[in-house]
C-alpha cells in the first residue's frame, strides 16, 4: 500500500500540488506518505484513513482541518478517484 | 566543515525563582490534562495555549498586518544575516509560521536557497504569501505553501537543509516535541534556526496589567504568556538532539505613542493572548486602567511609552561525522603546561 502511495504521489501535478511537495509531505500524524486523491482533490493517509483538503492548490495538512474516512464503501470510491491506479479502477 | 560563527551577544542569565520548569510555573494547570485527540504518545499532553484561537488570531493578523513592520522585519534580518556566515548552501528550506512575510521578503538569495516551503497553521496567512508572490519578481526560487502545525509536522525524515522559524515557536504547547520534529525533518549537517521571543518581553505591560487588574477586578488573570528563559533555549536544543548549540539574545525597545498602539501593534502580528487560562471578558475601565498605569510608570519624557521585546535566537546543527567534536578524554599527547612555555604565557 505504501509503495503505490509513493507512485501515486509523482502524478500529483493535476491537483495543484508542485513536485517539491509531493515528493517532501507526509502524513501529519503517522509519517507515512500521502495519496493525492484527483477527484474529491484530497490529499489521503491511508494508514490512519484521514484525508486532508487541498485548497486552491494549498494542502491543509492540519490535524483538525483532516476528514476520517468511515466506511470501506467511501474509501473505495475515493481511491477509484486516482487514475494511476489500475486495482482500484478495476474495483468499480 | 561548519563553519559557523556564534556571535555571543549580551546573554543574560537571569535569575527569577521560576526557573528549571520551562513555561510551567506561572500557569498552574488545573483541569487542563485533558489529552489532545490528536496527540501523538510522545507528548506530555499538558495544554498551556489555545492553538485554535492562535490560528483565528493568526488569520486576522494577515488582514491586519502592515507591510513593513520594523520589529519583526529586524528580527528577520538578524536571522537571515546567520545564513552568510555559512559556507554551506541551503537548497532546500522550510519557512514555519510567525513572521513570514519579513523572511520571504528579505532572504534575497542568502543560504542559496533554491527551494522554499512556506508554512503556517493559519490559511489566510499563507494565502496571503501566495497572492503576494508574482510581486516578488524572484524566479530562481520555487515556493511551495502548506497549511499545517508544527506540533505535527508534515515533513518527510531527511528532507531538508534548513529549518527557520521566525517569532513563531513560543505558541507551541510542546516545544521540544516541536523541534525533534525539526530535527528530524532535517538532512544531516541540516541547520535548525530559530528565534522565539523570550521572558522578559512585555515586562512592563505584565506589570501594568497585574496592577490595574488588582486594583480594579481584586485579582489577576494571566494576561500575558508564559515565555522560555534564556537558559531553556539552550536546554531545549539539546534536549532535542541539536550538535553545536549556540544561544544568543538581542533585546528591542519599540517606542509607541500610547498603550493602545501597543496593543494594536500586537494584534497585527497576531501576538495576543492565546492562554487557555485567559479570561475571556475584559472591562472597559480595566483596560483604560492598564493604559493609564502603563504611561504613568513607564512613559519616556517625550510621552512616548516602551516595550521590551527579548528575542532568543537558536542555533543547531543535526549531527554529521565531518562536524567538529571533542577529543576523547585522555587521548592528548601534550601537556598544557609545554604549550604554556612554548608561548611564553602565564606572565
Amino acid at each position: 500500500m505504501v509503495r503505490r502511495s509513493v507512485a501515486l504521489l509523482r502524478g500529483a501535478a493535476a491537483s495543484g500540488l508542485s513536485q517539491t511537495l509531493s515528493e517532501i509531505l507526509v502524513c501529519p500524524l503517522s509519517k507515512q506518505p500521502l495519496r493525492v486523491c484527483n477527484k474529491t482533490g484530497s490529499l489521503v493517509s491511508d494508514e490512519i484513513g484521514v484525508s486532508f483538503p487541498i485548497k486552491d492548490g494549498i494542502p491543509c495538512l492540519v490535524p483538525k482541518d483532516g476528514k476520517i474516512l468511515e466506511d470501506d464503501d467511501n474509501n473505495v470510491a475515493l481511491r477509484s478517484g486516482s487514475p494511476d491506479d489500475p486495482s482500484s479502477t478495476n474495483m468499480v | 566543515m561548519n563553519s559557523f560563527l556564534f556571535r555571543l551577544r549580551r546573554v543574560s542569565e537571569s535569575a527569577s525563582p521560576s526557573s528549571s520548569l520551562l513555561r510551567s510555573s506561572r500557569v498552574a494547570p488545573s483541569n487542563e490534562w485533558v489529552c489532545f485527540s490528536t496527540d501523538s504518545e510522545g507528548s506530555s499532553g499538558l495544554r498551556i495555549f489555545d492553538r485554535d484561537l492562535k490560528r483565528k488570531q493568526r488569520d486576522r493578523a494577515a488582514w491586519l498586518m502592515r507591510p513593513h513592520d520594523s520589529l519583526t522585519d529586524t528580527v528577520a534580518d538578524n536571522l537571515l544575516d546567520r545564513l552568510e556566515d555559512c559556507k554551506k548552501t541551503f537548497p532546500t528550506a522550510l519557512c514555519l509560521g510567525g513572521s513570514l512575510t519579513p523572511i520571504r521578503g528579505l532572504l534575497r538569495g542568502r543560504g542559496a536557497v533554491e527551494k522554499l516551503i512556506m508554512m503556517d497553521t493559519s490559511y489566510d496567512t499563507i494565502k496571503l504569501c501566495k497572492d503576494s508572490e508574482p510581486k516578488m519578481g524572484d524566479e530562481n526560487m520555487e515556493i511551495s505553501f502548506v497549511v499545517a502545525d508544527e506540533e505535527f509536522l508534515p515533513i518527510k525524515e531527511s528532507s531538508l537543509d534548513l529549518v527557520i522559524s521566525c517569532l513563531g515557536l513560543h505558541w507551541t504547547n510542546d516545544l521540544p516535541g516541536a523541534m525533534i520534529q525539526c530535527k528530524l525533518a532535517l538532512k544531516p549537517d541540516g541547520l535548525f534556526l530559530a528565534a522565539i521571543l523570550g521572558g522578559e518581553t512585555l515586562k512592563e505591560l505584565r506589570i501594568a496589567c497585574t496592577i490595574a487588574q488588582m486594583e480594579r477586578d481584586g485579582g489577576v488573570s494571566p494576561r500575558v504568556s508564559p515565555l522560555a528563559q534564556v537558559r531553556d533555549a539552550g536546554n531545549l536544543l539539546t534536549r532535542a538532539g541539536f550538535s553545536l548549540p549556540g544561544v544568543d539574545v538581542d533585546e528591542y525597545t519599540v517606542r509607541y505613542k500610547s498603550a493602545l498602539e501597543l496593543i494594536e501593534h500586537l494584534r497585527a502580528m497576531g501576538e495576543t493572548n492565546a492562554l487557555l487560562q485567559r479570561s475571556t471578558t475584559l472591562k472597559k475601565e480595566t483596560a483604560l486602567a492598564t493604559a493609564a498605569i502603563y504611561e504613568s510608570m513607564f512613559a519616556a519624557e517625550d510621552g512616548t511609552i516602551p516595550a521590551t521585546f527579548q528575542v532568543i535566537y537558536m542555533t543547531g546543527w543535526k549531527e554529521h561525522p565531518s562536524q567538529q567534536k571533542a577529543k576523547i578524554r585522555g587521548s592528548a599527547t601534550i601537556s598544557f603546561k609545554d604549550i604554556q612555555q612554548q608561548f611564553g604565557g602565564g606572565n
